[in-house]
């Protein structure tokens, strides 16, 4: 199966939406059933991981902290995601690697899967910002392929499509409230350190 | 002196019954519940109160539950499976995959067309849900949650589902731990005279073919299958509880997998809910569960969910089929070609005789009388659930029944001839038999008009013809179709030269001991998953000893008390065991013959058997008379010196020939030109038998068996997406007819007994299921035929029906004019769970 799309925002640079897009924080909290999205060790288990409370989001976090936590090329992420489709609701644990990421061309690119009871997903996923054509605002191009097996699939099939442009569509109305409260400062803090990063 | 009727004959009453269509049989069973009577089954008594016993009933003191970890992935290669966190539950015992199978030598099993499947996946995934680990735990609910944390990485390989596609160059080699296997071509099978067939082809004034697939069906009894194996360390012996259509087979195979003795392995088909073909394999879970209790040494319980059921279990048809007919300008078939394209799934795990890769597919002449013929068939593997059983048919004959009945409907439809005057020009006449047909089968008796015949009146054939004329003229809504299906079977396998099972001939048998109170106990080969047997085969006893009916209890399905038989399936029952019974009960006779002699004091030579009365009489002498009740007394308490005591016989019965039972269905539909929906106007099915035991028990078959038939021909598909998902494998998607989708059934009868069995029966469980589909079809098409029409693929469900009503331009609002918008579902709603 494959998504994609695109979306504007006005009014919003395109570093900010990197930014915004950069943090895990941020997306878990855009990702509907996403419980957590933590680096992830060589022992790393699901079954004892317990999602950290209490973090500092964005605007008011600490620019330091956000931008340490930012997403590194290379890296795997653990994500425990939870979505319901039809009448099945799995859990499903998920590895994601961020393949590359180019923050002068502000594009990055993920590929991963999942496993959940009887059912299993694979995808390469990528994004790419522009610099709307006025100046005023970015333009945020995405796209995804996934294959998906098992039980979700065979119960699911009809309504899979429905529910993955319903998640992404909650994922980036989230994503673009969170990038407007994301005021000027910890915009420019943010970016210079993780442009120091590279 | 004759104490044998010539049952070959037709008897008077049953030519009387003949006459009178859906009406209840007179009675020929002299009131004692013999041969003919409505006798009410023995078995539904329990069924009804709810005491049945099935495999899930079963519980044994310190029973583990087994569960089986299966698969998300149609082909994929096992990189590392890591039973840790399953283990970590309470409640786990173990989890236990290929390498502890592989420990105790049980990693893979045959199947049935000498194939070898894994019970554990080793190496390689090769279909969906198969089975890659299994966790034992003390109660269902652990077994099942833990099975969900077993950790499986998987390097995943692209699939391929689609026969044509399997053969393909490029396509992904699937067996690739065969050592000769290069593709995914399993073999090629021919029958019949190429040459022959062709120069009839040539020179034939009127050729036509079509294309048509058989989809994959399953046979989705009400009850999935299950184990509950109970390894005893202290004798040495396994029982495996099992649904099982033939234990005495699955012992053997059983005992060969495991290395356990034989005559330490005892099987046992308790009530089993239904079959259908299904339960004729082995599958992984009935060796898992045993493996498992030999290794723990405890009871073992493996039940499959619906879906496990659908998606893993034999499934049957999946044949793509062309079919050609040569014939003469007045449409007298002269020759029949075939060529079709087998998808068997990842294992070459067919249920059939061994020798029969293709089944009993070469009936394909059908009823009718056909110079020549070729058939060729070509196997492929596929990543999908193994198969080919003969689902609720006598091995692929449903798929021949299809082609033939559908080709025949398209020639009439090329030569504008009455398909019903097509049939009649082309059936073997009544007196041709027995007939040897082009691929050589040996038919053994048949009276085909006469049974069309009946079928055309009872459906006033030309009261809708007239109709649909009316209709057509009227350029009415609704349309008109009628179809029709003269099929003919091949049923009752072996003889046993012929027909094998993993090597063990088709014959099968029955074992009859009459107690010194005179009442009896016939213990069969065959087991039954709802046929009846246990009243059927009593009133064969009760026929043959002048017995009641009430007075005989049929055993069935346990391997340590029943005498070995090679199952039920391929509506064998009747034509072998119960033949097998009626020789047995004739042994008792004569056996009989002697005490009645000794008790009566009179010479052998003058005793006579006198099947109205059910007594034994000095000839001459009627009133000197003695019935079975008093010859048992005798045959324990007063035994004649040249006889050993005791009144029992076991017959081991070989069919010298199969047998071919018939019918004529007449279907009319109504199809609606706006939605495509197609609803039944007329179903009626007059059925051939041959001499019938249980009229109501006949009744009950047919009717189930065509509500399976519309089930086929309208609603059921197993469908795979190009992943390998299965997307039609639960009942959510795997549609089976409800009783809002089956008509009103009109049965009727004719009856043409086998020369050959020895009460004249032929079988008849799976004539409607095989005949049916064709009529169906043939009726959907017909009512397009003026258009264009030649076929319609099942299932023929409304948008299929529509998009053909669209195409040859009947649809009421054409395509052409309307324009679709599709909602992608992207501005809905769905709701979360």
């Amino acid at each position: 199966m494959e998504f994609e799309g695109e979306f504007e925002l006005d009014g919003v640079p395109p570093e900010k939406a990197w930014i915004v897009l950069s943090d895990p924080m941020a997306v878990r909290d855009s990702l509907k059933g996403c419980q957590y999205i933590t680096p992830m060790g060589e022992d790393f288990n699901f079954d004892e991981y317990e999602a950290k409370e209490d973090v500092e989001m964005l605007p008011e976090a600490d620019p330091d902290t956000v931008a340490d936590r930012a997403f590194v090329a290379g890296q795997k992420y653990a994500a425990l995601m939870q979505v319901g489709v039809g009448s099945v609701k799995p859990r499903f644990e998920t590895t994601v690697t961020i393949d590359d990421r180019d923050d002068e061309e502000f594009e990055m690119l993920a590929s991963g899967g999942g496993d959940a009871s009887g059912s299993s997903f694979s995808m390469n996923s990528g994004m790419r910002i522009h610099e709307l054509d006025d100046g005023d605002g970015a333009r945020i191009e995405w796209w995804t392929e996934a294959d998906v097996s098992g039980r979700i699939a065979q119960l699911g099939s009809r309504v899979i499509n429905p529910v993955a442009n319903k998640i992404v569509n909650n994922f980036f109305g989230s994503i673009e409230k969170q990038m407007s409260d994301v005021d000027e400062e910890t915009n420019s803090g943010v970016t210079d350190r993780l442009r120091n990063m590279l | 002196m004759s104490s044998e009727p010539d049952l070959t004959a037709e008897p008077e009453e049953h030519q009387h019954a003949d006459d009178g269509g859906p009406q209840p049989e007179k009675h020929c069973g002299h009131g004692r519940g013999g041969m003919g009577e409505e006798v009410t089954r023995k078995e539904d008594k329990r069924f009804i109160t709810g005491r049945g016993n099935y495999v899930d009933d079963i519980k044994k003191p310190g029973m583990l539950h087994c569960e089986i970890v299966r698969s998300p992935h149609a082909h994929a290669r096992i990189e590392d499976i890591d039973g840790s966190r399953a283990m970590a539950l309470d409640g786990v015992v173990a989890v236990l995959t290929a390498d502890d199978l592989l420990e105790h030598d049980l990693a893979t099993m045959p199947t049935l067309m000498d194939d070898t499947q894994d019970v554990l996946v080793n190496d390689k995934v090769k279909f969906q849900s198969q089975e890659v680990a299994a966790v034992i735990a003390e109660d269902r609910y652990t077994a099942k949650d833990a099975a969900e944390k077993v950790e499986v990485e998987y390097d995943v390989l692209e699939p391929v589902v689609d026969a044509e596609e399997a053969l393909e160059d490029d396509a992904p080699l699937i067996r690739d731990e065969l050592d000769d296997q290069e593709d995914n071509h399993i073999f090629d099978w021919e029958t019949g005279d190429k040459e022959a067939t062709q120069e009839v082809f040539d020179e034939a004034a009127v050729t036509v073919e079509e294309q048509m697939e058989y989809q994959r069906l399953h046979p989705a009894p009400i009850e999935t299958c299950g184990a509950v194996a109970d390894w005893d360390p202290g004798k040495d012996k396994m029982t495996v509880h099992m649904t099982s259509q033939a234990p005495h087979a699955h012992r053997t195979l059983f005992s060969q997998v495991s290395g356990i003795p034989e005559h330490k392995v005892r099987i046992v088909s308790p009530d089993v809910g239904g079959g259908f073909g299904n339960k004729v394999p082995i599958y992984p879970g009935y060796v898992v569960a045993a493996a498992a209790s030999y290794v723990l040494e405890q009871p073992v319980k493996w039940i499959e969910e619906r879906s496990e059921n659908i998606q893993t279990t034999g499934f049957a048809r999946d044949y793509d089929m062309t079919g050609e007919i040569a014939a003469t300008e007045d449409g007298v078939i002269q020759g029949v070609k075939v060529d079709v394209l087998a998808n068997h799934g990842a294992y070459n795990a067919a249920a059939q005789p061994s020798k029969f890769p293709a089944g009993f597919f070469n009936i394909f002449t059908g009823s009718y009388d056909v110079d020549a013929a070729y058939g060729s068939l070509t196997g492929a593997f596929t990543n999908t659930a193994p198969g080919g059983v003969a689902y609720r048919c006598s091995f692929r004959v449903t798929e021949a029944v299809y082609l033939i009945e559908r080709m025949v409907k398209v020639l009439a439809d090329e030569l504008d001839v009455d398909p019903a005057e097509i049939r009649r020009r082309n059936f073997i006449p009544s007196d041709a038999f027995p007939y040897e047909s082009a691929t050589g089968w040996n038919y053994d008796s048949g009276d085909y008009e006469k049974a069309l015949d009946k079928a055309l009146e009872m459906a006033d054939y030309e009261h809708y013809r007239e109709e649909q004329q009316r209709r057509i003229a009227e350029d009415a809504d609704k349309l008109i179709g009628i179809g029709i299906s003269s099929f003919t079977e091949v049923v009752g396998a072996g003889p046993g030269k012929q027909c094998d099972i993993a090597g063990i001939e088709m014959f099968d048998s029955a074992d009859l001991r009459v107690n010194p109170t005179g009442n009896a106990v016939l213990r069969i080969g065959v087991q039954t998953q709802g046929q009846g047997h246990e009243t059927t085969f009593a009133q064969i006893v009760a026929e043959e000893l002048g017995m009641d009916v009430d007075d005989i209890t049929v055993e069935h399905g346990d391997t340590d008390t029943e005498p070995y038989g090679l199952g039920t399936y391929g509506s064998r029952s009747t034509p072998v065991a119960g033949a097998a019974a009626a020789v047995a009960a004739r042994k008792v006779r004569d056996k009989a013959k002697s005490i009645a002699a000794n008790e009566l004091e009179a010479a052998e030579e003058d005793i006579e058997w006198d099947r109205e009365s059910g007594e034994f009489h000095v000839a001459g002498a009627p009133d000197r008379s003695i019935t079975i009740t008093e010859i048992a007394a005798g045959a324990y308490m007063n035994s004649p010196g040249n006889e050993e005591p005791g009144l029992e016989a076991v017959n081991y019965y070989d069919p010298p020939e199969m047998t071919y039972p018939f019918g004529s269905y007449i279907v009319v539909v109504e199809v609606d030109r706006e939605t495509g929906e197609v609803d039944f106007e007329k179903f009626v099915a007059v059925d051939d038998c041959g001499n019938r035991i249980n009229p109501m028990i006949i009744e009950g078959q047919i009717h189930g068996g065509l509500a399976q038939g519309i089930g086929t021909a309208m609603l059921e598909h197993v469908t795979y997406d190009d992943n390998g998902n299965v997307t039609g494998g639960d009942f959510m998607n795997y549609l089976l007819p409800t009783a809002n989708e089956i008509p009103n059934f009109e049965t009727g009868h004719t009856v043409t007994p086998s020369p050959h069995h020895p009460i004249g029966a032929k079988g008849v469980g799976e004539s409607p299921t095989v005949g049916s589909p064709p009529a169906i079809v043939n009726a959907v098409v017909d009512a397009m035929s003026h258009a264009g029409t030649s076929h319609v693929e099942m299932p023929m469900t409304p948008d299929t029906v529509w998009e053909e009503l669209d195409e040859v331009g009947l649809s009421i609002s054409p395509s052409e004019n309307v324009s679709f918008e599709f909602d992608d579902g992207a501005s809905e709603e769905p709701a979360d769970d």
